[in-house]
């Protein structure tokens, strides 16, 4: 893969995204706040979040009460599923602001995820598989202690090993995670739990027991799933978008190089299959903007793998300073 | 693909019957709207292709024996006789019907 066609590729599509500014920016109106995320991902990523305060402001203006966000900025009943993503970019992109004011929404999303954990150490959300909920806020909860957030510590650390057990108490023998409802055939819950909460541990300081296997059986587990063209999930971009960001983590933190020509079969197809401008759902389907951050997001965290840098990889999810 | 063009009624021609065996799923477009059609069991569906969560293709679903079609993107059922599901949205379902060799459905 040449890493010069990729940073080509990332300025013409980074370049692209901007001109729909008005279709992600909470500045120019109520929005999806799924894709608001999305797009401030693509920001931190991209290392201009400096030139987007306003729309760092605008997220915290549409904070619920409670601390939470709800899927569309407009409405008022908070959901864990984007409240967390909201938080976790936050956070992240307050560390670039350092703006009082977006702490203080910080430590209000922090109440919110103590305040709505169930007993046995996971989150719901209607619209989304508990498992797949629950590492969300264990996602958020990870950069908040990589942070040092002094907010509620000891609590934030019990509520973050509860959600870390429930995820990995749930963990099939095969290595997958599965939901019979949502995800039956486990492909992105599997790449979403081992990247967004457990694999963080092993930078954190190793607390919760049992991740480095948990981790090491789910990366197996997605290579094993891969078609031999590189897709997963019957060529479903987003999923393949997932587990490939999701490898390249992993087995970056597990020093396990085996995987790589997975990876890069990944990467191949999903450059195969973008269109002129963005990326679709799926082959052949027009482009939609949150699978173009997903996309963007891809390559510049390719361009961090790729680095000789130990950890920059580490650094595009959080779990490092 | 037959002309039949029935406003009166709102039946519009989708495809030659033949075309949608059972086991099989066809896309259709009808009035600019993608329609996803499903053969289950000698039983046919008519679905808006586009999930109503965040538009995945329902074309792509994985259909199950109790009539229903989950979203390939986040798993969301719909019941393909009704559009219902558990989740906070309501997919839209269309009537069909076969004469003469040709499948309809009643657009609104």
């Amino acid at each position: 893969m040449d890493v010069q066609n990729i940073e080509t590729l990332i300025k013409d599509e980074y370049a692209s995204f901007l001109r729909e500014r008005d279709n992600w920016s909470l500045t120019a109106g109520p929005q999806d706040l799924e894709l608001v995320a999305h797009a401030l991902r693509v920001l931190l990523h991209a290392r201009t979040t400096p030139d987007f305060l306003d729309d760092y402001r605008a997220l915290v203006a549409c904070q619920n009460v409670d601390g939470g966000w709800s899927p569309l900025s407009s409405d008022t009943e908070s959901t864990v599923w984007v409240s967390a993503f909201c938080g976790l970019m936050l956070i992240r992109g307050n560390r670039s602001l350092q703006q009082a004011q977006l702490s203080q929404s910080v430590r209000q999303a922090i109440d919110y995820f103590l305040d709505t954990q169930h007993q046995d150490g996971r989150w719901v959300d209607p619209a989304w598989a508990d498992l797949d909920t629950t590492s969300h806020p264990v996602s958020f909860f990870n950069v908040v202690m990589a942070l040092g957030e002094p907010h509620r510590q000891q609590e934030v650390r019990r509520a973050w090993q509860q959600g870390m057990r429930f995820i990995i108490d749930n963990q099939s023998s095969d290595g997958g995670w599965y939901d019979e409802e949502f995800h039956p055939s486990g492909v992105e819950i599997t790449a979403h739990l081992i990247q967004d909460a457990l694999v963080a541990d092993l930078v954190l300081g190793q607390q919760v027991s049992g991740v480095r296997a948990a981790c090491a059986k789910g990366a197996g587990r997605l290579c094993d799933w891969q078609a031999q063209a590189g897709w997963w999930d019957e060529e479903n971009i987003d999923h393949t978008m997932d587990c490939t960001r999701s490898l390249m983590l992993v087995t970056h933190i597990l020093e396990d190089s085996d995987k790589r020509d997975t990876i890069m079969r990944g990467l191949s197809w999903i450059l195969d299959n973008k269109n002129d401008h963005g990326w679709g759902d799926f082959p052949g389907m027009e482009t939609n903007l949150e699978r173009t951050c997903d996309g963007l997001d891809t390559l510049l965290k390719y361009q961090a793998y790729s680095r000789s840098e130990t950890h920059a990889v580490v650094k595009l999810w959080g779990y490092l300073p | 693909m037959p002309s039949l063009h029935t406003p009166a009624s709102g039946w519009q021609a989708a495809c030659q019957a033949d075309e949608l065996l059972p086991g099989e799923r066809k896309l259709v477009t009808l009035d600019g709207v993608e329609i996803a059609l499903f053969n289950i069991a000698g039983a046919v569906f008519a679905i808006n292709n586009r999930c109503p969560h965040r538009k995945g293709p329902l074309i792509r679903g994985y259909t199950d024996s109790a009539g229903g079609i989950k979203c390939p993107m986040h798993g969301w059922r719909f019941d393909l006789r009704t559009g219902q599901s558990r989740r906070p949205a309501q997919a839209t379902t269309y009537r069909t019907k076969t004469e003469g060799g040709i499948l309809y459905l009643a657009l609104p």
